[in-house]
């Protein structure tokens, strides 16, 4: 039973971590819950009939996300937040839809077959990702994701590409997703189209916004609560829907800067002008 | 038979594009998305299922869906985007929309339960039928298509004729310098959302009456197709969006009549990809809003 | 077209127009080395625009700009900004919710040009210096972990001007330092640009204060309605009638 808790809490953190990989350039993806779908069933195609290892069947199945990630959000990058929105929407629906009709993977059965995931490969990957962004945060890298996500017109001025930088935090995301999505399938043994719905997305984007989007620690958080208190609180599973919109609708309309505003994770001190010095986490 | 296929498709275009209209409002004035739009689409079906259940006629389960459903635009306006006006704050306002629709789905899965709701309606509404030129036309059909294309065509007028859309369109091209010549923003904002939503509503309403179903599904997926018509069309002008809807009812009938009607949605979705990467202005100019804001 | 042998930035025919209306038209002019050029003209004259196109905001519709020799008309900002190319903002855009010192970091050269490289960058304090002696010079360097948007308005035009020079730029555009800024501002905004003008190849500053471009700028070019009408010493240009009449014709006060 616990082994189900670890894996489940640690897709979903890797999940959250997915969109926030996104959030940091400034942009807000529906498509996540897609990419963890291309995840699932390209890399259950290839252990399940071509006898790949499961974490190599993974990374392919990431790549695999990612390219699609990079290919279908370029045109809308260039644009608006807004339209990649939309792009992020459509992508979502449409690996659906294309998974259902096809059917080498089932069609809208599903297919199964995949086993492998301990929660070893969960915890390795949770702890993979987490590093690798705590290693973000300290470095410059950073401040660039920042001044992209502040504003682009003037990081554009400043000699940052932030094309360049969208997309491959874009990519990434999708990589992630599409990881979490493999290990995921590998434990359920069996998937199908309707578990990778619209709906799906729309949660993984209210995990990662739920725990606080200041810093790498909220999306986990979030992912963590999201998925262990309907299964501690009797009957929330029920209204988990209404639950997670109504806390979500709380949260946006009580801060004041809105959602996407963070605060810069660093440990220095800042001061504000006639304040005492404030640390921020 | 090809023509009726045609007709079908053009009947459900119309539907198509009365939602569509409904987000291209929304996102002419505010310029931001409203994802419960999809939802109260939805709910029509239901209100006008629960009016005839409470036994009133046709033409009063009508006025009350378009009213209902226009109050409850306000409620999405007042609690989903009052507060993120700020052209930042698109994405914030985006995620709140959706978690209201969220709300919305779950809630009236809980009153109606999650399976179709069937509508019943008095005698042989549904399936009278005419011949037209040797086509069968449903009396039905018939009906939403030339009641959707009147709504639509009272909504250009007015956006374009009268003194409200003049105000419309000055707040769509500007809200601060509308709001310096005095316009009351807010009540323009929520003007319009009871517009698009009442619009929606009454979509929902004729799709309950055709397929003589309410579901809580087609929010997601009617109405996000609707969002992606808008796209197509072009984002913030109704021609468009008009236009979107009812070429892609028209395809997709016509892909079911050749037998690819699985793909359908994944058609408009990548048609929709693919225009955005051409033109993200979409097919058309813009007749309520400016392209981009800055 | 005229090549002054010692033009760093030449630009031939620069047409731009915004649905029919002409913004820019057939606009010619060269920065020359050394030299701060001063960009002036009445409200809606095409300055803003002319920069905009200038720095890769928009592309010009016609025209040829080329920057130390190369073509460089189609290229987008950053690609500009890379090549030496800075400018600042109007309205100036800080990143506010960073600190000073992180505003100028982020800009300094080599820093910046590789994104993912810049993951695993050993020796930032190397950057961290550079920055910080940067701020020195602008007499920020005491307010380094102050949040940017808590600066006063003329620190954070210095500030804005010296994340612009971290780049180590060729060429810096300034569109409208002064706005908004009182007397005492003006003329330390002065000083500071002066103080600059050593790390610097040239400087273009667009501006509606005329007793400040007269003892700051090298030449003047003015412009009215998309057109160039006048190009000199600020002390002729400044006497041309046409230019008088340019600007009489609109509500903006002489200063």
């Amino acid at each position: 039973m616990i082994q189900d808790y670890i894996v489940f809490v640690g897709v979903n953190i890797v999940l959250a971590w997915s969109v926030y990989v996104i959030l940091l350039a400034g942009s807000l993806s529906f498509a996540n819950g897609g990419f963890m779908a291309i995840g699932a069933y390209v890399s259950g195609v290839l252990t399940v009939k071509f006898g790949f290892p499961l974490v190599i069947a993974a990374l392919i199945s990431g790549i695999a996300a990612g390219l699609i990630g990079v290919l279908a959000g370029f045109p809308a990058l260039r644009t608006r937040g807004i339209y990649l929105m939309l792009v992020t929407v459509g992508i979502a629906v449409s690996v659906k839809a294309v998974i259902e009709s096809i059917d080498y993977v089932g069609g809208i059965q599903g297919f199964g077959g995949m086993i492998g995931t301990t929660p070893w490969h969960v915890v390795g990957l949770v702890g993979l990702v987490g590093g690798g962004l705590a290693l973000l945060s300290r470095s410059p890298l950073q401040r660039i994701l920042d001044a992209v996500r502040e504003d682009e017109l003037s990081a554009a001025s400043l000699g940052i590409n932030p094309i360049y930088v969208k997309l491959t935090c874009f990519g990434v995301g999708a990589f992630l997703a599409a990881v979490a999505g493999s290990f995921y399938a590998h434990y359920l043994i069996h998937v199908s189209p309707d578990q990778f719905g619209i709906v799906l997305s729309v949660f993984i984007v209210l995990y990662a916004v739920l725990g606080g989007t200041n810093n790498m620690w909220g999306p986990p958080i979030g992912a963590a609560i999201m998925t262990l208190t309907p299964e501690f609180v009797r009957g929330l599973e029920a209204w988990r829907p209404t639950a997670f919109g109504v806390i979500i609708l709380c949260l946006l309309l009580i801060r004041p800067d809105g959602l996407l505003a963070f605060r810069i994770a660093t440990t220095r001190t800042k001061v504000v002008a006639g304040s005492k010095p404030k640390q921020s986490t | 038979m090809l023509a009726e296929q045609i007709i079908n498709g053009v009947v459900l275009g119309s539907m198509y594009a009365l939602i569509a209209q409904g987000y291209t409002l929304v996102f002419g004035v505010l310029d931001k998305l409203n994802f419960a739009h999809g939802e109260i689409f939805m709910l029509g079906g239901f209100i006008c299922v629960a009016s005839i259940a409470l036994g009133a006629s046709l033409p009063i389960a009508i006025l009350v869906t378009a009213i209902i459903a226009g109050l409850l635009g306000l409620v999405v306006e007042f609690i989903g985007f009052r507060k993120f006006q700020s052209p930042d704050a698109h994405l914030t306002a985006a995620l709140s929309s959706f978690a209201i629709g969220l709300v919305i789905i779950d809630l009236s899965q809980k009153i109606w339960g999650a399976e179709s709701v069937a509508v019943t309606l008095p005698g042989t509404l549904q399936t009278a039928a005419v011949s037209i030129g040797g086509l069968r036309i449903v009396m039905l059909r018939l009906a939403i298509l030339v009641i959707s294309l009147l709504l639509m065509l009272a909504l250009y007028v007015v956006v374009t004729r009268s003194s409200l859309g003049r105000r419309i369109r000055a707040v769509a091209e500007s809200p601060t310098k509308a709001a310096l010549f005095g316009i009351n923003v807010t009540r323009i904002n929520q003007q319009v959302f009871f517009v698009a939503s009442m619009m929606a509503g009454l979509a929902g309403l004729a799709l309950a009456l055709r397929t003589g179903y309410a579901s809580s599904d087609v929010g997601f997926t009617f109405g996000l197709k609707a969002l992606a018509i808008m796209a197509i069309g072009g984002m913030g002008d109704l021609r468009g969006a008009l236009i979107g809807g009812l070429l892609i009812g028209v395809l997709e009938a016509l892909a079911f009549h050749w037998g690819l009607g699985q793909l359908a949605d994944v058609f408009v979705w990548l048609l929709m990809i693919v225009i955005l990467l051409m033109r993200p202005s979409g097919l058309f100019g813009t007749l309520i809003s400016k392209e981009v804001r800055a | 077209m005229d090549v002054y042998p010692q033009s760093i930035l030449s630009v031939d025919g620069l047409s731009k127009s915004f649905r029919g209306l002409t913004a820019l038209d057939q606009i010619s002019l060269d920065v020359r080395r050394g030299e701060i050029l001063g960009l002036m003209g009445p409200n809606g004259a095409g300055k803003s625009v002319f920069i905009n196109v200038i720095t890769g905001l928009y592309p010009a519709d016609y025209g040829t700009v080329r920057f130390l020799g190369r073509d460089v008309s189609r290229l987008p900002s950053y690609a500009l900004a890379r090549l030496g190319i800075a400018r600042t903002y109007q309205n100036i855009r800080l990143l506010r919710r960073m600190t000073v010192l992180e505003n100028v970091l982020v800009a300094i050269k080599d820093h910046v040009n590789r994104p993912l490289r810049s993951l695993f960058i050993r020796n930032r304090s190397r950057f961290v210096r550079a920055a910080t002696t940067l701020l020195e010079q602008f007499h920020l360097a005491d307010k380094r972990d102050w949040l940017a948007g808590s600066l006063a308005y003329g620190e954070a035009r210095r500030l804005e001007i010296a994340r612009a020079l971290a780049g180590k730029p060729s060429l810096l555009f300034l569109d409208e330092p002064a706005a908004g800024m009182n007397e005492r501002e003006t003329e330390e905004l002065g000083d500071t640009i002066r103080a600059s003008r050593k790390l610097l190849e040239a400087m273009v500053i667009v501006e509606h204060d005329v007793a400040m471009m007269r003892g700051l700028a090298d030449r003047l070019v003015v412009m009215d309605a998309g057109h160039k009408i006048a190009e000199g010493k600020p002390g002729e240009v400044l006497a041309e009638p046409s230019v008088i009449e340019a600007y009489l014709g609109t509500d903006e006060a002489d200063e």
